[in-house]
């Protein structure tokens, strides 16, 4: 080596070494400047409603999120503080609930809402308070698109699942034709029943028997004789169901009563333990992005952490599994910990729109946020860049077919 | 199709019978309309459900659905009606629309949002008679609402209580005059129509083998209209109104859509409303007691 390598070597080194050190100091400062203060975060759950076990779910799981973060040390010091509002799954509760997190509680950013309903309209009022609103759980297409740039969605738009979801039953069941059931009350169900769904099935060269007189039912209903007759009557080989699974049960049971035992196929909403006790012997096949016998070591270890605590709740059901939501809610909060963490907020009240600038910019930046599935970032529309499994339920258990990944490129989800 | 959505209609409007039956009890004869009836279907379902859940057998469970709303019926009247019964008619009304909600929410926390379901063999054995194929629990249901509106009609008409019930329903001071002990008697109308709603809740839950805590506000809603239709003052009036709003609802929904079906359910309601008040088989206006 030359002297003048030699010397260029340590300068290169010194540069770095002093960089290296700076960086240390600048976090160890920040975590030092963190400490004693608290980083407060909000979310809107359903913990009352028709959707008042996922809510319930996802508050048991914020709640364990925030025990971990804080025995942990907290955020560079600072204590972690969730926020938890109950929505009901209403739209103007959810409102409501995001100006008073914004407004009252004076939070850095927000979880929730969970329905597409609400999200439609919490995320209009997030532009306009300057606050960043992740849902766990819409997948409409487009609802965060319209809302740019403080809404994001960590689920994936059911038209790229369904794209993914639909070869695969078509191939494994040998589907000609179909016939469609949704839920009409219901935003993404209803979009998913009436335009995503039939479209595709027939771009996957699918006959839809029903095209011209698709059947709905209303959310809440327990009486769907009258359509799965219907159903029955035009012989398909498979069934479309789009409705939250709650409700799917309902047709599900109906189909079995009838004898009407043939594959359905829908969105994520079908993704639930529950829907496999309706009718074991009539497979089921959704797209998912977390279920609770998945096999990676994250989900595994998600679930050993928080199934225990589920089942202790005296207001859920005793075989509780973690949901696909409980998966995304812990993922979210977890990206604004990450961005409190290295954005450099300081959780000073007089700079509460600057720490949520700097929430919001890093969430629209965000690269490999390993999630419990693999990495997360978000696409231009805000909405998740994640791995999906199309998964096929029977006999009482799901079982992953399919593994995908969101991005236009079908990249960046790891293996 | 058309037969097997016949019988789909007469199964559903059977249902809507059985809790018109409870509502059109206190409607009829104490002159209110006690809105908490639909979650008392609804609880009384659930408490069935746990019985047959428990492996205990099924005349227990519905025996336990009926005892179950008929002690929050006892509640609902000393709590939400007695206390109230000379205010404006409004007022005990809305406290029984509280009762409901709170009952709503009691499900919710102790049995949870999910459905509820039954193991498969509650889904039954099917007979089938050419084109129509019609479940054992669907008969059980069509079986029970024609026993239980003719016990009810018996009960009513026949006996002491229901000739009490009458008078008060008639003129509570001169009923009272003549000795008739109008609190107990109200509050027997009261057990009566849990007991009601509380069999009509199993018995539907049987049939659909699940449940949740929102099935009674749809129903509850459905047989309030069938009630309107079929004569507030008249037992027999729920038997004829039940299943034409059942065959009514599942032909519009077979034929025309579901988004016209309560369309053409309470449009039809509105009709019998403007055209005959009094319902289907319901009496003069002159009929009609005071509110007790």
């Amino acid at each position: 080596m030359s002297n003048v390598t030699r010397r260029n070597f340590g300068s290169a080194f010194t540069a770095a070494l002093f960089v290296g050190t700076s960086v240390f100091a600048l976090h160890a400062a920040q975590a030092q400047e963190l400490k004693g203060r608290e980083v407060v975060l909000g979310a809107i759950v359903p913990s009352s409603g028709h959707f008042a076990e996922w809510g319930r779910t996802n508050t048991v799981t914020l709640k364990m999120l925030e025990k971990q973060v804080n025995d942990a040390g907290g955020i560079n010091g600072a204590k972690l503080k969730l926020v938890i509002y109950d929505d009901a799954a209403r739209p103007a509760q959810a409102t409501n609930s995001l100006r008073k997190l914004a407004g009252d509680d004076k939070v850095l950013a927000v979880a929730g809402p969970l329905t597409s309903s609400a999200c439609e309209v919490v995320f209009p009022v997030a532009n306009q308070l300057g606050i960043v609103s992740t849902s766990q759980a819409s997948s409409k297409p487009g609802v965060a698109k319209a809302n740019r740039p403080w809404a994001f969605r960590n689920t994936i738009d059911e038209g790229i699942l369904a794209k993914t979801t639909v070869p695969y039953y078509k191939k494994a069941y040998d589907i000609k034709t179909v016939a469609v059931i949704y839920d009409a009350k219901d935003a993404t169900a209803a979009t998913v029943g009436t335009r995503i769904m039939p479209a595709i099935v027939k771009e996957n060269g699918i006959q839809v028997l029903n095209e011209n007189d698709l059947l709905s039912f209303n959310t809440g209903d327990l009486d769907v004789s009258a359509q799965v007759t219907k159903l029955k009557s035009l012989n398909p080989d498979g069934v479309v169901v789009s409705a939250d699974y709650s409700q799917a049960v309902t047709v599900i049971r109906e189909m079995k009563r009838q004898g009407l035992i043939k594959p359905i196929v829908g969105a994520t909403q079908l993704i639930s333990s529950a829907i496999l006790k309706a009718a074991p012997e009539i497979p089921i096949v959704a797209p998912a992005t977390f279920y609770a016998t998945q096999k990676a070591e994250a989900a595994q270890k998600f679930v050993a952490q928080l199934q225990p605590l589920l089942r202790k709740e005296s207001n859920l059901p005793p075989e509780i599994e973690p949901s696909m939501y409980d998966a995304n809610i812990y993922e979210i909060v977890g990206m604004y910990i990450e961005a409190a963490k290295k954005a450099g907020i300081t959780a000073k009240p007089e700079d509460l729109e600057k720490d949520r600038v700097k929430i919001r910019d890093y969430m629209a930046k965000l690269q490999g946020f390993q999630g419990l599935g693999g990495p997360i970032s978000f696409n231009e529309d805000g909405d998740a860049i994640k791995a999906f499994y199309i998964v096929e339920g029977k006999n009482g258990a799901w079982e992953t077919k399919v593994r995908g990944c969101s991005s236009a490129s079908g990249g960046g989800c790891g293996s | 199709m058309i037969l097997q959505q016949l019988v789909n209609g007469l199964t559903l409007g059977a249902v809507y019978t059985l809790i018109a039956l409870s509502f059109s009890l206190v409607m009829g004869i104490l002159g209110i309309l006690n809105l908490a009836i639909a979650e008392l279907f609804m609880i009384g379902g659930y408490i069935g459900f746990t019985v047959i859940i428990a492996q205990l057998p099924l005349p227990l469970a519905i025996l336990a659905g009926m005892c179950g709303a008929a002690l929050i019926a006892i509640i609902i009247e000393k709590v939400g009606y007695q206390p109230l019964r000379n205010t404006p008619v409004i007022t005990p009304m809305l406290s029984t629309l509280g009762f409901s909600i709170i009952l709503q929410n009691v499900a919710t926390n102790v049995w949870g949002s999910d459905p509820l379901q039954l193991p498969d063999q509650f889904l039954g054995h099917r007979f089938e008679f050419g084109p129509i194929s019609i479940g054992a629990m669907q008969l059980l249901v069509l079986g029970s609402t024609v026993f239980l509106v003719a016990l009810l009609a018996f009960v009513v008409q026949r006996t002491s209580i229901g000739r009490a019930l009458r008078a008060i329903a008639e003129n509570r001071d001169v009923a009272r005059l003549l000795g008739v002990p109008a609190d107990r008697l109200m509050l027997i109308a009261f057990i009566l129509s849990g007991l009601l709603a509380g069999a009509a809740g199993v018995l539907v839950g049987l049939h659909y083998a699940a449940i949740t805590p929102y099935v009674g506000v749809e129903t509850g809603l459905k047989a309030i209209a069938v009630m309107v239709i079929g004569g507030t003052t008249r037992i027999w009036g729920a038997l004829v109104a039940g299943p034409l709003i059942g065959i009514a609802e599942v032909m519009t929904v077979a034929y025309g859509g579901s988004q016209i079906r309560d369309f053409v359910v309470y449009g039809l309601m509105i009709l019998i409303l403007l055209l005959r008040p009094q319902g289907i088989l319901g009496g003069a206006r002159t009929d009609q007691g005071p509110r007790v």
